[in-house]
């Protein structure tokens, strides 16, 4: 069963006169780990925002089609019940500070709170939450005085509190620094083995394609492409479409006309390109003494 | 210009010693990047070159000016300094006032900055976009004003501090580009950036940082090839580099020339030593 | 750089026990006995036998004398001399100072509204030093404040901060770009705009993701909300608040008392 379910769905935003997202369809399934890629533009933060439900209910505009999420048709509901069951976080980490709790306990509280949850439940989720994502040492520290990485922590489980049934991710690492990014990550692929159903907006093509199930690649408001991570990512189209493409991708294809990489599928990450052109050009590790 | 920087050191207000100690020398027309993880004096040290902050001790020279002498005004004549967040400096009604703002507050005449202004526009691609409000740009867009913004003041050297934050492959290459172009005119490009693989392709020296001190400073093959001095702060080396060393290369490559010049090298060095031995 | 506008001071006092409404509706109290009171004496007497043992009781006398010689006291003592050299009213003249005159009538005025005015700001002064601000807009909340507004009112006690930060980030931006910020009076006028400009453009950036975030948080929600902190409304408090309610419908009948 879907859990995410869109169909033919078209957008415009308020006072403008092109259309963000054109004829999408798209499926995804409960517990599927989805990436979603493409230029700054495609529309990716839009798609972001109308499985959440924020398009059209926050943004208004014109939308056509249908989306239902959890359950949850877009014609006929409101943001309130959007929020109850799907999960929204983005870039800045700093922005998603609600500003109105000086502790990070309180922060994640907020969601809780907002929603009348009863305060005992409120003591015991919080604190299981944030034991779930690794941030219960920062309980008592104001959220205005972590690094970036810690902040989009305390963010993401602000979130995961609600406990949503689809958590949207648009480029949750973009301003991490590495340490950040790799905490960031951690996260994320921890809630997706647990079994939730996540989208991830992301330009790290490596990462995605070692931890995701399915990649969607978006341009101009369409999907170009979808399929498998390594098919996706490694594909000319994505190349001629100026999307951001793996090195080990990019310097395989060259390989292939100068005949020093013999496999049809090209390689995403490391250790694809390793293999790759170790067994195709006949180089042998162990004879190197390795 | 020559950047000399002598046994600098910084503390902030708050007590904090961001610097401990650093002595560099950056010649006319290098391309340097600094790395190093958050916290390590990136952007501390960054900010001594135009003086927006001044030594504690030690001294910091750009083509021979003192920084300790000249206001940030002054200084912002040989270096440019584009900032992280774009939105931290845009307010004109047009692209065309903003990119203008720079050399107009250098005092420079009518027709210079108009041609200084066309140019910086055209490298970044925004020619089309003169008319438009930065601010009805995307975040990605609104990245090349601010580098246009300064690239039209035509100092000798120009600092980025992470221009490939958030921006897609596109937009980087643009930058890469624009950095290409600076170089091939002569000018200083001093980058600080996360991006390891952007920092190989674009640049021929690297400078890690870590807790105030220089811990690598050399060309890039060099350093991106030191993976557990680099690994103590946080720096994965660039993808090629990694694939290289895998594949047991004996040079370190750093570029996608420099791989499959390597890789064929490797291999025909492999099929003749397998012709001699059959 | 501080973190948060706040003026709240941790301590274990019995007025820091006390429930945040019963503290304000204290401030309030005092505000309308000292204004409503037809005689001169009685702000004064209200800030000695009021004011300042509740500043001892709270344990917040240190933060509280340092704010009055700072701030209430200059401008309480501007405000009576201003009063005092300017109020009409014919009556004997006490003082003369190069031709300006300080007459009975005016001085007594003078200094009935500057204490009143010391009262005021005092009374709220110790209701921020001995209350919690998240605490004080839950409670007020509780009892019917639109959250929207308690919102605005306490993310601003952290944003406010943040945005001086941002605005010392875009001062070094607009530096480096040849701005010069050490010129004359007239060119650092016109060097408003590049300094205002990114921090309200940028700021609205900010607003519009940050209200996305609290919405997706539930903020608008129409749910009863719970707090996560209890805040205790005891019988004292209520009894208290009684008493002061009295105190103020007895000020206000002896003012309105034909005499």
């Amino acid at each position: 069963m879907a859990v995410v379910n869109l169909q033919n769905v078209t957008y415009k935003y308020p006072l403008t006169s092109s259309l963000v997202l054109q004829d999408i369809n798209l499926q995804i399934e409960d517990g599927e780990f989805v990436a979603i890629v493409g230029p700054n533009g495609a529309g990716k933060s839009t798609l972001c925002y109308t499985i959440a439900g924020f398009v059209p209910h926050f943004f208004k505009g014109e939308m056509t089609g249908t989306v239902e999420v959890a359950g949850i048709e877009s014609h006929n509901s409101s943001l309130h019940e959007w929020v109850l069951n799907v999960g929204l976080a983005f870039q800045n980490p700093f922005n998603q500070i609600s500003g109105a709790k000086y502790t990070v306990f309180e922060e994640i509280a907020f969601g809780l709170e907002n929603i009348g949850v009863p305060r005992d439940e409120m003591l015991a989720r919080v604190s299981e939450v944030m034991k779930l994502t690794g941030i219960s040492d920062l309980a008592d520290r104001s959220p205005y005085s972590l690094s970036g990485g810690q902040q989009q922590r305390v963010a993401l489980t602000s979130i995961l509190v609600m406990q949503p049934k689809v958590l949207v991710l648009d480029e949750p690492t973009s301003q991490m620094d590495p340490i950040g990014t790799r905490e960031v990550f951690g996260v994320i692929r921890k809630m997706a083995e647990q079994g939730m159903t996540v989208i991830l907006v992301e330009h790290k093509v490596e990462w995605i394609a070692q931890f995701t199930d399915r990649v969607i690649a978006l341009k101009d408001g369409k999907i170009l492409l979808e399929g498998p991570p390594r098919d996706v990512l490694s594909s000319l189209v994505l190349e001629e479409n100026g999307f951001g493409i793996s090195r080990y991708t990019s310097v395989a294809r060259k390989a292939t006309a100068l005949n020093l990489w013999k496999d049809a599928r090209l390689p995403v990450t490391l250790d694809e390109a390793a293999e790759g052109f170790a067994h195709t050009t006949a180089f042998s590790p162990k004879g190197r003494g390795e | 210009m020559k950047i000399e920087i002598r046994d600098l050191y910084f503390t902030y207000p708050t007590g904090v010693e961001a610097l401990r100690g650093i002595s560099l020398n950056i010649e006319s027309g290098e391309q340097v990047a600094i790395i190093g993880q958050n916290g390590a004096g990136k952007t501390t040290l960054v900010k001594h070159l135009n003086g927006l902050l001044l030594p504690t001790s030690g001294a910091v020279q750009i083509g021979g000016w003192d920084t300790k002498n000249q206001s940030v005004a002054k200084l912002a004549r040989r270096v440019g300094y584009v900032f992280q967040n774009p939105d931290e400096q845009l307010f004109s009604k047009n692209v065309e006032t903003e990119v203008a703002f720079g050399p107009r507050n250098l005092k420079l005449d009518k027709e210079q900055v108009q041609i200084l202004v066309a140019d910086a526009l055209a490298m970044t691609e925004l020619s089309d976009k003169t008319e438009t409000n930065p601010y009805d740009l995307s975040p990605t867009w609104r990245k090349m004003v601010a580098l246009a913004s300064v690239i039209s003041m035509d100092t000798d050297i120009v600092v980025f501090d992470e221009p490939t934050t958030g921006q897609d492959a596109m937009s980087i290459t643009r930058i890469s580009n624009v950095i290409k172009t600076l170089r091939q005119r002569g000018k200083t490009v001093i980058t600080i950036t996360h991006d390891i693989d952007f920092c190989a392709e674009n640049f021929e020296r690297v400078i890690a940082l870590s807790q105030g001190k220089v811990l690598l400073d050399g060309i890039a093959n060099d350093v991106l090839e030191q993976e557990e001095i680099l690994a103590t702060t946080y720096v994965d080396p660039p993808q090629l580099t990694r694939l290289g060393k895998r594949l047991g290369f004996k040079k370190t490559v750093r570029t996608q020339e420099e791989f499959l010049t390597a890789l064929k090298k490797e291999r025909s060095s492999y099929l003749s030593s397998t012709t001699n031995s059959s | 750089m501080h973190e948060r506008l706040s003026f709240f001071v941790r301590r274990d006092s019995p007025i820091h026990s006390l429930n945040p409404m019963t503290k304000v509706v204290l401030a309030f109290s005092l505000v309308l006995i000292a204004f409503s009171s037809p005689w001169y004496w009685t702000p004064l007497t209200i800030f000695l036998l009021v004011i300042v043992p509740l500043t001892l009781i709270g344990k917040v006398a240190r933060e509280y004398w340092n704010f009055f010689f700072k701030v209430i006291l200059p401008t309480v003592l501007v405000l009576f001399i201003m009063q005092a050299l300017f109020l009409p009213g014919e009556s004997k003249i006490i003082f003369d100072i190069f031709g300006l005159e300080i007459t009975e009538l005016s001085a007594r005025l003078a200094f009935r509204n500057a204490t009143r005015i010391a009262v005021m700001v005092s009374s709220f002064t110790i209701l921020l030093l001995t209350t919690h601000p998240s605490e004080l807009m839950s409670d007020l909340t509780r009892r019917g404040l639109p959250g929207q507004f308690a919102y605005v009112i306490i993310s601003s006690l952290q944003i406010i901060p943040q945005m001086q930060a941002k605005a010392q980030t875009i001062i070094s931006a607009q530096r480096s770009r040849g701005l010069d910020t050490q010129s004359s009076f007239l060119r650092r006028a016109g060097s408003l705009i590049p300094l205002v400009g990114p921090l309200v453009f940028g700021s609205l950036v900010e607003v519009e993701e940050r209200a996305i975030a609290i919405e997706a948080r539930g903020f608008t929600s129409p749910k009863t909300k719970t707090s996560l902190h209890e805040i205790p409304d005891t019988s004292t408090d209520k009894r208290i608040r009684w008493l002061l309610a009295a105190f103020v419908l007895i000020s206000l009948a002896l003012r309105l008392w034909p005499s």
